[in-house]
């Protein structure tokens, strides 16, 4: 489920900017909260052709289409290739499923092979609705195979490195009302629609997705 | 409160200054020789391993407790962030399979001095007098080779000791905590309405989180970072409510210390020491008794790396038990969006409770049941919640940034005792060269019977407190069980003073041991069975060899 109305997305939270209060963090907080909108880390997993792939993935799977250069575009392909160059998995993996380095390029490969299969172009050089579909296919077969691996095992490693990523950075959080690191500070005014002075309303709060999607 | 400082002085031990580390304590630390046979060496330093610890250090004991993780400083080593706090969980390879594969890692194993339960929630309900006799009173699971008698005791002692705060508790045996409930956020007071309005009693707490000052830990700020390691000192782990009084009382904590191998004399059957990497450098620690408090993953495995002539399928292994009848809790969470802003990132996430639906209702197909607590995911773990919708893309950007309208509920589903439910070594090595773990897990028909039991449950109480559409993510919490105990050595590992069966200077005090598990979260009753094993010990030899 990838497709609702086309458009940009309603700015919910207009004026929050989680950055607005780091001075109110804890120095070891801070400083790996604003690593994140630092220059990001250089690509040392990936080879050139993996990560062409990879980040066409990530741009589908999080709807990151607009301007490479925008400054509050999350660097997803960069951060997870960080983790897997640093093999920093969730301490797991399943027993049919190789180890996450391995699976990502394995499962990179597999999206390649599948996009020239369909369309006679590789993954990144497909066009966007291209994309989705194959994306779209490995979803829909649940606990069957995609290329000699369950595809809801592959989609899981897809969508836990990608989400954990993309939902780390400050700009996500500005995205969905979150205001991020809360220490010393804590917060004085719990509870339902009740908010601390640096909180902002939501600006749409009847834009419920889950009813506009019926 | 009944002079709680003169058994356990932790609380008081801690700085005063603001800062969350007594450092001098750490620095003027006894330690002692690998080469000096102590009395008793622990391996691991979580909920179990710790109470042991401080408990034998009080009387007199020399005792050092190895970890194969960090000596953890609340002020340098977290951060009250999601992604920054990876380094609190349990990361090295391990294999999970079977038709219902449990993840590890950040849902339930840590590393370090405090275990597990420097990210668990904070829940600490006990368990109720059915839980030790399961067999018996409803013909599934496993009795215990001890009742609720035999732990209420230490029940009490421990909850002054965290301290747990919450209302009178009126399930289980009924009893009252020490601190007073908290306050509740945004999705507390979802679950108290849609409760009320429900009829279900729902009550605050039980939290290990302090509610007023205790000792020298502040009050609770309602960060909502629990599950991020708690830098105020308000949330109870070991670390700062065991350690400080153990290393106080002369127990050396030597973190950063892998243990490989139990060693055991093939000659006459007693447990030697312990094989354990440092620094790259292996070493091994004389003990004239061996404790493993590994949990429920690394406990097994350890046994299982230990094998010998004598023990030559894994150490205390005779009987094929190590390893099997491990559990998890069947957790479901269910989540209900509401026009209003919940918020629920503020306030702990371990808020309120039901244990309604705890015990076998016979008018049901199925046997025990389960709780439902408040869990308010932040948002790596929302997101997840999301994505298991089938969201992704444009969709899955809209629904998160629909958070702060939604308010979420876990459900605990008591998962029955299974043999094939167990660690195995996989043939995959770790650094060090030891098979890891391979954790097999598949759920019977009770155990499938109870998630959508729960499910149905939260989504009934969600809608009756106004929520206009739930979504449920199937999840799994907890771990207990794998070297459980047993009236003998063909049922279990160890017996009811957590001694192994096999060898008798070897003791097992984590969660493994634990028969059963019922609905409630699991450290409560580790620390309480392993308080009981140290005193009983302790009793047993006022004067260790």
């Amino acid at each position: 489920m990838s497709d609702t109305a086309p458009g940009p997305r309603p700015d919910r939270f207009p004026g929050f900017d989680v950055l607005d209060q780091s001075r109110h963090w804890d120095s070891v907080t801070t400083g790996v909260v604003l690593s994140r909108i630092e220059m990001p880390p250089d690509i040392r997993f990936f080879t050139p052709d993996e990560q062409a792939v990879a980040a066409a993935l990530c741009d589908q799977l999080l709807d990151q289409h607009g301007d490479p250069e925008d400054p509050t575009r999350v660097p997803v392909v960069n951060l997870i290739d960080s983790r897997l160059a640093e093999q920093q998995t969730d301490g797991w993996r399943y027993q049919d499923m190789p180890e996450d380095a391995q699976a990502w390029r394995d499962t990179l490969a597999a999206l390649d092979r599948e996009a020239t299969n369909r369309f006679g172009v590789g993954f990144a050089a497909g066009s966007r609705a291209q994309q989705a579909m194959v994306i779209q296919a490995v979803q829909d077969l649940g606990s069957a195979d995609w290329h000699g691996l369950v595809a809801q095992h592959v989609w899981s490693l897809w969508s836990r490195y990608a989400c954990t990523a993309f939902y780390s950075h400050p700009s996500a959080w500005n995205e969905i009302g979150f205001p991020g690191p809360a220490y010393p500070r804590g917060y004085k005014n719990p509870g339902v629609d009740s908010r601390e002075p640096f909180e902002v309303p939501d600006a749409f709060p009847d834009d419920d997705p889950v009813r506009s999607s019926r | 409160m009944t002079n709680v400082r003169a058994r356990n002085e932790s609380a008081w031990l801690l700085p005063t200054d603001g800062t969350r580390t007594n450092h001098r304590l750490r620095e003027d630390m006894r330690r002692f020789a690998d080469t000096e046979e102590v009395d008793l060496v622990v391996v691991g330093c979580g909920a179990g391993g710790s109470v042991m610890t401080q408990r034998l250090a009080r009387s007199g004991w020399r005792v050092v407790v190895l970890d194969a993780g960090p000596f953890w400083d609340p002020d340098s080593d977290w951060v009250s962030d999601e992604a920054g706090s990876h380094h609190l969980y349990w990361t090295e390879p391990r294999v999970i399979a079977g038709a219902n594969p449990v993840p590890l890692g950040s849902n339930n194993s840590g590393r370090g001095v405090g275990g597990s339960m420097v990210h668990y929630a904070g829940y600490t309900p006990r368990f109720h007098p059915s839980d030790f006799e399961t067999f018996t009173r409803d013909g599934v699971g496993a009795d215990w080779p001890l009742d609720y008698t035999d732990l209420k005791g230490y029940y009490r002692a421990i909850e002054e000791e965290l301290p747990v705060a919450g209302e009178k508790w009126p399930w289980g045996d009924p009893h009252s905590y020490p601190h007073r409930p908290h306050p509740v956020g945004g999705n507390g007071e979802i679950f108290l309405r849609g409760a009320l309005a429900m009829g279900i009693t729902a009550k605050v707490g039980p939290v290990a989180i302090t509610n007023g000052r205790f000792g020298n830990r502040p009050h609770c700020i309602y960060r909502g970072f629990c599950l991020q390691g708690c830098k105020v000192n308000a949330k109870a782990s070991p670390l700062i409510t065991h350690i400080p009084d153990a290393l106080a009382h002369g127990a050396e904590v030597r973190a950063d210390a892998m243990v490989t191998r139990v060693e055991v004399d093939q000659r006459t059957g007693r447990a030697t020491g312990v094989h354990y990497v440092r620094g790259g450098v292996a070493h091994f620690q004389r003990a004239a008794m061996v404790a493993i408090a590994g949990y429920s993953i690394e406990t097994p495995r350890l046994l299982l790396n230990s094998a010998s002539a004598r023990f030559p399928d894994g150490l205390c292994n005779d009987f094929d038990q190590v390893g099997r009848y491990l559990m998890v809790q069947g957790a479901p969470q269910t989540a209900g969006r509401f026009d209003a802003e919940v918020r629920m990132y503020k306030s702990p996430p371990p808020e309120v409770s039901s244990e309604e639906f705890y015990e076998t209702d016979p008018s049901k197909p199925y046997q025990r049941g389960f709780s439902i607590q408040t869990v308010s995911p932040l948002p790596n773990t929302w997101a997840e919640h999301v994505a298991a919708q089938g969201h992704w893309g444009r969709s899955l950007r809209e629904y998160m940034s629909d958070y702060v309208h939604w308010s979420c509920l876990g459900a605990l589903c008591e998962f029955l005792p299974q043999p094939d439910n167990r660690v195995t070594l996989a043939e995959e090595k770790d650094r060090h060269g030891l098979p890891v773990a391979r954790f097999s897990y598949t759920q019977c028909d009770n155990d499938a019977a109870l998630m959508r039991a729960a499910q149905a449950a939260m989504e009934d109480l969600l809608h009756a407190a106004g929520a206009d559409e739930v979504i449920t993510i199937d999840r799994f919490a907890h771990l207990v069980g794998g070297a459980r105990m047993a009236a003998d050595e063909q049922h279990g590992v160890v017996d009811s003073d957590c001694r192994t069966f096999a060898v008798p200077n070897l003791l097992i005090t984590d969660g493994s041991v634990l028969p059963t598990q019922g609905s409630a979260n699991p450290a409560l009753t580790i620390m309480a069975v392993a308080a009981r094993a140290a005193e009983r010990l302790a009793s047993r030899r006022s004067h260790p060899d």
